[in-house]
């Protein structure tokens, strides 16, 4: 026990103590924001209550039990699950394709970069409503187009076998954009030297991309991915916009489910039990997609 | 190498909780660009809407400088939304005691907000509701203050209709005001198109069935109908049953005497999806949003030649399309069945609408009730009897052929059955409405659909211990 030793525990202290008022801010609105209303989902699902009764009946697992055999839950999961696969299949490649053109394009092509990033720019809500416009089946587009064509009526929305597909169409316009600045980002993190080091050898523009840009973006394209799971288990807004989860439930998710059964049907309960049961399911996905993406650099 | 490890692990779990907490601010803050709703659910969501709401002024009634704080919430757009503002600038500059915020609520958040607002401490004085059980609920809990001896003092209560008092009265005490409108059902039509295939008002289903022939036969869309909004598809269900077993067979369902599963209800479903099948409903109805207009669009363009819909109809044709001054809007009451016993004069909707109720927390009741007193002051009437609204005052008039026409059809009714999804407890009005779009989209049969509400209604009541 020197002076030099007790000089590093005083650093210690002091480091520990810049750390803790550092995150203090943000731990404390995570706690009160995030943790607790978890803690709290998790403690309401264990009763009966219509969200404004001071009724509040304990009825242990009973929603739990209910959940695990509601068929109407399952299917937001399963839809869930699709908007999750295909979310990645659509939104990945085209966003990628993107932004690759707008880096080698380079200044050029900057109003096509503005363009692309617009519908990234415009509120769910505005986008629901203008796609129900828009698809609606005597006046919207698609019906105008398909009659140019000698069709007749489309009918997207309406229909229970078409529903989700439309509705993850449009998301997937709504959200390329941000996977398309998210990857310009990622390139602007390769140096332009290795570019030109790749052509001094002669590789072609192709060989650049599949054998030196797609290994060096990989870690971008990781995070990517585990955004897109995590947001499209928990999508909301532009589904609750356009269909309410509707036709017969053809299109819901998790989250209306939940959202209709705590503030339309007034089962606060219950929907805390949708709510906790997603929570797990999204962790468990999430937690489990990070581990087999990061598997091969342990 | 076992220390990066455990670094590793905690870092990606930490990680993970960061992105799903960056989204959950994310809607919270209202931003668009990360999905919203958080995993956190209702609890989270509802954190940030009562400090909204608390910042809209919707503090109880509280003394302050001298002026007593009355807060007001209501639901109403437009014109209407002025005049209830111009009212309650007229009570404070006759009662300067009184110091009132207004605040205009959406409609589909209402209940959410009410709700929330009840939970965090911070009711409004005056709030509408519904009627029907939710009503019943809150006066249940004791929300809701004993407007009896009010509304008994001078003779108020006798301006109103009958039917519109009983609405407001639970366990024999007023609790509520019935201001805003009478809306009851029934079908509105084009007559241009009407007249273009000779074609007149029908007496009986049987008759209206033909008509639908006729305009299905050339290329006319008989109904229009948005029913992703579901209440809308639910009203032909609630009139056909109706027709068919009067309101015994839906009062004894809903109290646990009878059942869903009564001819009534699968005479309506097998109606309705014969109707479907016929091709009598505009293409795509299960998709389209009736808050958007998509059916009104329908039916301005003549694509859709009728719409059954509550008498607000009447203020949106106004607003949206030249029909009324056209003078081509008809209206007719939902046709008789032929073939029932009960009585046919029925109609369907709710005489008041918004009905106004005072809080029970509310310090000068008295004043919260003046107030409401004042939505309805001469000067509001004549306002909102031009603005379209029927109000359900005993002596009411109006000098638009339609709403005449309306107004009739509920004078010569026997009753009026409230809406189903305002008379159910919301647990169960949602299943009722789900089950009756399934119907409709011919994804469930009628014995399938009538099955699950009364199964719902079932756990419901036993829930209750009723």
């Amino acid at each position: 026990m020197g002076i030099h030793e007790a000089a590093v525990k005083r650093r210690r202290t002091g480091e520990f103590t810049a750390i803790a008022v550092f995150l203090a801010p943000a731990l404390l609105v995570i706690g009160i924001f995030i943790i607790y209303p978890i803690i709290q989902s998790f403690i309401t699902s264990g009763y009966e209550w219509n969200g404004y009764s001071s009724a509040k009946t304990f009825i242990g697992l009973d929603n739990w039990k209910k959940l695990l055999t509601d068929s109407t839950f399952w299917g937001a999961f399963r839809n869930n699950i699709l908007v999750m696969v295909l979310s990645i299949v659509i939104q990945m490649p085209i966003g990628l394709a993107l932004a690759t053109f707008l880096n080698r394009a380079g200044k050029k092509a900057n109003i096509a970069k503005v363009i692309w990033f617009i519908p990234m720019l415009m509120s769910s809500v505005a986008i629901g409503y203008l796609f129900r416009y828009a698809l609606d089946p005597t006046t919207g587009f698609v019906t105008a187009i398909s009659k140019a064509f000698g069709g007749g009526k489309v009918d997207l929305l309406g229909n229970p076998g078409t529903v989700l597909l439309t509705c993850i169409f449009i998301i997937a316009w709504q959200f390329t954009p941000f996977y398309m600045v998210y990857y310009m980002a990622g390139y602007g993190g390769i140096s332009a030297d290795i570019h030109e080091a790749a052509m001094i050898d002669g590789a072609t523009e192709k060989d650049y991309f599949w054998n030196i840009a797609l290994p060096l973006l990989k870690p971008s394209i990781k995070s990517a991915v585990v955004l897109s799971i995590v947001g499209s288990l928990k999508y909301f807004d532009l589904v609750y916009v356009m269909t309410d989860g509707g036709p017969s439930h053809a299109s819901e998710l998790m989250a209306t489910y939940m959202y209709d059964t705590a503030f339309k049907s007034y089962q606060m309960g219950y929907a805390s039990a949708i709510a906790s049961g997603m929570f797990i399911l999204i962790s468990v996905i999430a937690i489990v997609t990070m581990k087999l993406l990061n598997r091969k650099e342990d | 190498m076992k220390k990066s490890k455990l670094w590793k692990a905690l870092a990606s779990g930490v990680l993970a909780f960061t992105m799903m907490a960056a989204t959950a601010c994310g809607s919270s803050t209202g931003t668009s660009t990360t999905s919203t709703t958080s995993t956190t659910t209702s609890t989270a969501a509802s954190a940030a809407d009562t400090t909204a709401s608390t910042g809209a002024g919707s503090t109880a009634a509280s003394t302050s400088g001298g002026k007593t704080k009355l807060t007001i919430w209501h639901i109403q757009t437009g014109e209407v939304a002025d005049t209830i503002q111009a009212s309650v600038d007229r009570f404070m500059k006759a009662n300067p005691q009184y110091d009132v915020t207004v605040v205009q609520k959406q409609n589909d958040t209402y209940k959410t907000d009410l709700s929330l607002a009840i939970n965090a401490g911070t009711m409004p004085d005056v709030f509408i509701t519904w009627g029907g059980q939710t009503m019943y609920d809150y006066v249940d809990e004791g929300l809701v203050a004993d407007l009896t001896s009010y509304m008994k003092a001078d003779g108020y209560a006798d301006k109103f209709l009958d039917a519109a008092i009983k609405q407001c009265t639970y366990n024999d005490k007023i609790v509520a005001v019935p201001v805003e409108n009478v809306s009851v059902a029934g079908f509105f039509y084009n007559k241009e198109v009407f007249s273009k295939y000779n074609l007149s008002e029908p007496k009986t289903i049987a008759d209206l069935e033909k008509i639908c022939d006729t305009l299905v036969a050339n290329g006319v869309k008989p109904f229009a109908l948005a029913n992703a909004t579901k209440w809308t598809g639910s009203m032909y269900f609630q009139y056909l049953a109706t027709r068919y077993g009067g309101l015994q067979p839906f009062a004894d369902a809903a109290s646990g005497k009878g059942s869903f599963e009564n001819d009534a209800f699968k005479y309506a479903g097998t109606t309705i999806q014969d109707w479907v099948n016929k091709g009598y409903f505009c293409d795509g109805f299960n998709g389209m949003d009736d808050d958007s207009g998509q059916a009104r669009m329908l039916f301005y363009n003549g694509d859709a030649a009728m719409d059954l819909m509550g008498s607000w109809f009447i203020s949106n044709v106004s607003d949206e399309s030249s029909m009324i001054e056209d003078g081509t809007l008809g209206f007719f009451p939902f046709p008789s069945l032929d073939t029932s016993t009960a009585d046919q004069t029925y109609t369907l909707g709710t005489l008041g609408d918004n009905l106004y109720s005072v809080s029970a927390k509310c310090t000068d009741q008295e004043g919260a009730f003046k107030l409401i007193q004042s939505l309805l002051d001469d000067t509001a009437v004549k306002e909102r009897t031009a603005e379209g609204k029927i109000i359900p005052f005993k002596d009411f008039k109006s000098d638009n052929e339609v709403t005449n026409k309306v107004l009739e059809s509920l004078n010569s009714a026997a009753g009026v059955q409230l809406w189903y999804d305002q008379y159910l407890p919301s647990e169960v009005a949602e299943v009722h409405k789900d089950t009756c779009q399934q119907i409709f989209g011919l994804t469930m049969t009628p014995e399938q659909a009538d099955t699950t509400l009364q199964t719902a209604m079932k756990d419901y009541l036993a829930k209750n211990g009723k």
